[in-house]
């Protein structure tokens, strides 16, 4: 049986996420492909999250082969693999999990192929890098795939305590997602629907020519436009603006009640608060508009910042007003009534559209590119966000630990011994424990029972260097806090839980799928998650 | 003693890093934590409940925290929409029991653990059975689930028993994890209140002024479908079903010029779907079942007691101890205060009570402490006391009377005194 409009196979599978990405945001999972380092339990929770909701293509590149402990934290990896190649049996395992996606391996180092052929990296959309990897290597992955615009996720999993830092230059995001992309226009009406309010309240206050039926069906975006225009005749023209005006305003609404269950007034009345704004552009998008990349176009520039470049030259012709969304709320109305209503918002919104489509057609011919080479439906879509889009700068892993690290942002922090700021810091040490020593026998902090303490001290020591190097002022002891925070990391000795590594798999592949859709805001720049307390908290770095 | 055995049948390295942190305390480890073979032990001895939406997640999570002793319930079949984030199972399982495939696929990964499976309904077992358990993980997806085992382990708590509740859900990029531990902190039932309830359409929309594409939905499950199928029940995986709604909805929207009426849609709102993505299960299971640990072995103090996620705008959570209150129907001991309209009917107050979340019931029986009011069952009964309903409230009761409500669904009764408005 096919009807049409019924979801294929594929629709079925994937009905529950399309509900939140829709068809563009898979089709751009569907095309990526990641590059995780090390087959971790972390990293393999990671893809786990990624290879269900369909991404294209994974590569694990790995050279440790499967031991014990890791069968105690990996789920993605089974008895029969004791021995073997960890990026081959993950991989395996995790292809098992769905057919559409492809699942590719290296038994290699990460740092050999930075080393010896960088190019290769080049042809991945995303890079998780889990587990073990030194500072000199991350370092130079960034200075990589940060100047090609490849979001690199640093991810540190020990024990109860978790850290994930994403490396992106520039990030702008159209479809963020907003609750609500209603603009009513009732501060500027276009002259469709200031006819529309003559037409159909020319009688709103007589009994004798309206009845208590229409009166009570008249929908409430009309009734405020009209009552708007009573009140601007009284008062200089201007519409209400401070509180007290609108409660004013509230009650004129009410007195022009009927009966004292007139819905359609209440809701009109309801309305007043969240829509009675001077119009005015958000600050995120005026950003935007003075970004020296709207600002000066060239041969090269993105989609994004062509379409945005023609909305802000619409909204400079046009009384500083975006484009309309074209969005109307559902109030209580007669069928009738409420779809044409919704049509002149709606013609209105395509009347805007096509002047925006003509300037960016303008635009990419003065740019010497082809006029169509932008589709309609992405100019559409940016003008139905015009007001909630989004550009995320980043910061390279280059400019956190060399160029300008952000130390009033840690140094602020040190004093608050629940900050998670200290688990940065013990993070770090980490990194640096482990970057002292050479590839083959590498052990982590708290390996062993016998080096608890001296790993600790180790530690401590690493964590001061770093804030010297910081100019971070701090007391001769190392602050409760950061004490605090080695103290669980040594414990872990290196190694992972399953349920942190669990949640780090959610956390990472959620702020991966939000990347590679373009859709939602993911996090800027670094998240970390404390498993004791259970809270996260972001900073930028 | 045969105590640490479970755990050390692998070989001794398998668990090595859980160890690290049974053996070893924690800076923030509670004084009674006392590292060493014990807590091994202890979690490999105990027995574990899981149920839920977030069933597979919560089930690898347990086994790979060292817990070798672990029940599931669930009653639900595969469906090919699971896919997408129930990693447990494949193309080929599509119709077959969750629980059972569920725990066959982890006791074949992860060795020595034994999972018991159950295909039924978490409230077709009884007292006897949950009291079993040292530990109940819950990721259940519908609310009257939920507030039925919350239930069950409240009224279970006696000297000798106290079982954790952990509970879990997901919506879209959103999510929440908290510990329940009945009678001492804020119960399920305690926040009721936070749940929104969904506006319903009114009638006359449906009926007469259709504006929204779910409105000529709605429409078609709610009016046309009894009419025209009479008692057949609709079946909402059906998709002759769900076709006949579609296609009826549809013509409904073209005589009105509605735009937007999808397949998809239909589905979404008779369904009344929820988004759910695998990141996010996975991100409300783990924080469940590594509180699970924390509370089975000590070695890290646990979730005090509710933690909230939220994705979709940065990462954000926010980690907070909810209030017990006082007059929770399941775990205070006070009845809560109903103010009534004396003039209203005894119908009309059961529609109000629909509306609010606390007292959304499937079929409600009334009583005051001197009569009853409204029963629903048996038969005999329903029908003499179904006059009532036509009566003003202020003929059946009066100010200060304790209003009980009970529903065939909750193992607990709501009690309200009554006053009346003036
Ligand atoms: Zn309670």
């Amino acid at each position: 049986m096919s009807v049409p409009g019924a979801p294929t196979a594929k629709e079925k599978k994937y009905d529950r996420q399309l509900r939140l990405w829709g068809a563009g945001g898979q089709e751009a999972l569907e095309t990526a492909h990641i590059l995780l380092i090390n087959a971790t339990a972390a990293g393999s929770e990671t893809l786990k999250n990624l290879v269900l909701p369909g991404v294209g293509q994974f590569t694990i590149v790995d050279q440790a082969v499967v031991t014990d402990e890791d069968l105690g934290t990996n789920f993605f990896l089974d008895d029969s693999s004791i021995g073997l190649s960890r990026a081959q049996k993950a991989c395996e395992l995790l292809c098992e999990l769905n057919p559409e996606v492809q699942g590719h391996f290296i038994k290699d180092t990460i740092e050999n192929i930075v080393k010896s052929s960088p190019e290769k990296l080049k042809d991945f959309t995303t890079v998780i890098a889990t587990g073990d990897v030194c500072t000199d290597t991350l370092l130079s992955l960034d200075a990589i795939l940060y100047p090609l615009g490849i979001p690199i996720f640093v991810v540190k999993c020990v024990g109860f305590t978790m850290s994930c830092r994403l490396a992106l230059a520039e990030h702008p995001i159209v479809e963020t997602h907003p609750a609500s992309t209603v603009d009513l226009r009732l501060f500027n009406p276009f002259p469709e629907l200031s006819a529309l309010v003559d037409e159909k309240t020319a009688f709103i206050n007589d009994q004798e020519k309206m009845t208590t039926h229409e009166h009570g069906h008249l929908p409430y975006v009309l009734i405020l436009l009209q009552t708007l225009n009573e009140w601007k005749s009284t008062h200089d023209n201007q519409p209400p603006s401070n509180y007290s005006q609108k409660n004013e305003f509230k009650s004129l609404l009410r007195s022009k009640m009927w009966n004292a269950d007139e819905e359609n007034f209440e809701e009109a009345i309801a309305a007043v608060l969240p829509h009675f704004n001077p119009p005015s552009i958000p600050s995120e998008t005026r950003a935007i508009f003075q970004d020296e990349k709207c600002t000066s176009l060239t041969k090269e520039s993105t989609q994004f910042w062509v379409i945005a470049r023609a909305i802000k030259e619409f909204s400079e012709k046009n009384d500083g007003l975006l484009p309309l969304p074209g969005a109307l709320p559902d109030m209580k109305a007669e069928s009738k009534d409420y779809i044409r209503l919704q049509n002149i918002y709606k013609s209105k919104a395509r009347a805007d559209l096509a002047a925006v489509v003509g300037i960016v057609r303008d635009l990419l011919k003065g740019l010497g590119r082809d006029g169509g080479e932008i589709a309609e439906s992405e100019v559409e879509t940016f003008c139905k966000h015009a007001g909630y889009a989004k550009l995320i700068r980043g910061r390279s892993l280059n400019e956190e630990y060399e160029k300008s690290p952000k130390a009033q942002v840690i140094s602020n922090e040190l004093s608050d011994p629940t900050s998670l700021i200290h688990y940065y810091l013990g993070l770090r040490a980490y990194e640096a424990f482990i970057s002292e020593q050479s590839n083959a026998q590498r052990t982590a902090p708290g390996a062993e029972d016998s080096t608890v303490d001296a790993d600790t001290e180790k530690l401590k020591k690493h964590v001061t260097e770093l804030l010297d190097k910081l100019s971070i002022t701090y007391s001769s002891e190392l602050l409760e806090g950061t004490e605090k925070a080695i103290g669980e990391i040594v414990r872990a000795g290196g190694g992972e839980l399953h349920n942190i590594s669990s949640l780090t798999g959610g956390v990472v592949a959620q702020e991966v799928i939000k990347v590679i859709t373009k859709q939602y805001i993911p996090m800027n720049n670094t998240v970390l998650f404390d498993g004791i307390s259970s809270r996260t908290t972001v900073y930028q770095l | 003693m045969a105590t640490t055995t479970v755990l050390t049948t692998e070989s001794p390295d398998r668990w090595k890093y859980l160890n690290n942190i049974l053996t070893r305390r924690g800076p923030y480890s509670d004084e009674t934590f006392e590292p060493g073979d014990e807590p091994k032990a202890f979690l490999a001895d105990l027995k574990i409940f899981g149920a839920g939406g977030l069933g597979c997640e919560i089930l690898k999570n347990l086994a790979l925290s060292g817990f070798k002793d672990i029940h599931v319930i669930d009653m639900d079949t595969i469906d090919i929409s699971n896919l997408n984030r129930q990693f447990l199972f494949r193309e080929a399982d599509v119709g077959k029991s969750k629980a059972e495939v569920a725990a066959a696929f982890v006791m074949k990964r992860v060795r020595g653990v034994k999972i018991t499976p159950f295909n039924c309904a978490i409230q077709d077992k009884d007292d006897e059975y949950y009291k079993q358990f040292k530990i109940v993980v819950c990721g259940l997806d519908s609310v009257e689930a939920r507030r039925w085992i919350n239930a069950t382990l409240v009224n279970l708590v006696g000297e000798e028993t106290l079982i954790p509740l952990i509970d879990g859900g997901t919506e879209g990029f959103k999510g929440q994890a908290r510990v329940i531990l009945p009678t001492i902190s804020c119960c399920y039932e305690c926040t009721l209140d936070m749940l929104t309830p969904r506006a319903a359409v009114p009638l006359c929309t449906l009926a007469s002024i259709p504006r929204q594409p779910a409105h000529c939905i709605e429409w078609a499950s709610v009016i046309q479908w009894p009419k025209e199928k009479g008692d057949l029940k609709i079946d909402m995986d059906d998709p002759e079903h769900v076709t006949w709604l579609y296609t009826k909805a549809l013509g409904r929207a073209k005589e009105f010029n509605i735009p937007g009426v999808t397949y998809a849609m239909t589905q979404g709102v008779i369904k009344n779907i929820i988004p759910a993505i695998a990141s996010t299960n996975a991100i409300v299971a783990a924080s469940c079942c590594s509180e699970a640990l924390k509370i089975a072995t000590t070695a890290s103090p646990y979730l005090d007691n509710y933690m909230m996620y939220t994705g979709d705008e940065s990462v954000y959570t926010y980690t907070f101890q909810h209030e017990k209150k006082d007059d929770c129907p399941v775990c205070g001991n006070l009845p809560q205060a109903l103010t009534v309209d004396p003039e209203s009917t005894l119908e009309e107050l059961m529609e109000k009570l629909q509306e609010r979340p606390e007292t959304t019931l499937k079929k409600p029986s009334l009583r005051t402490s001197a009569k009853s009011l409204y029963l629903q069952a048996p038969k005999q009964l329903e029908e003499q006391t179904r006059p009532n309903l036509e009566k003003q409230l202020k003929e059946l009761m009066e100010e200060g009377d304790e209003l009980s409500i009970s529903d065939p669904g909750m193992p607990f009764n709501l009690r309200f005194i009554i006053s009346f408005s003036s």
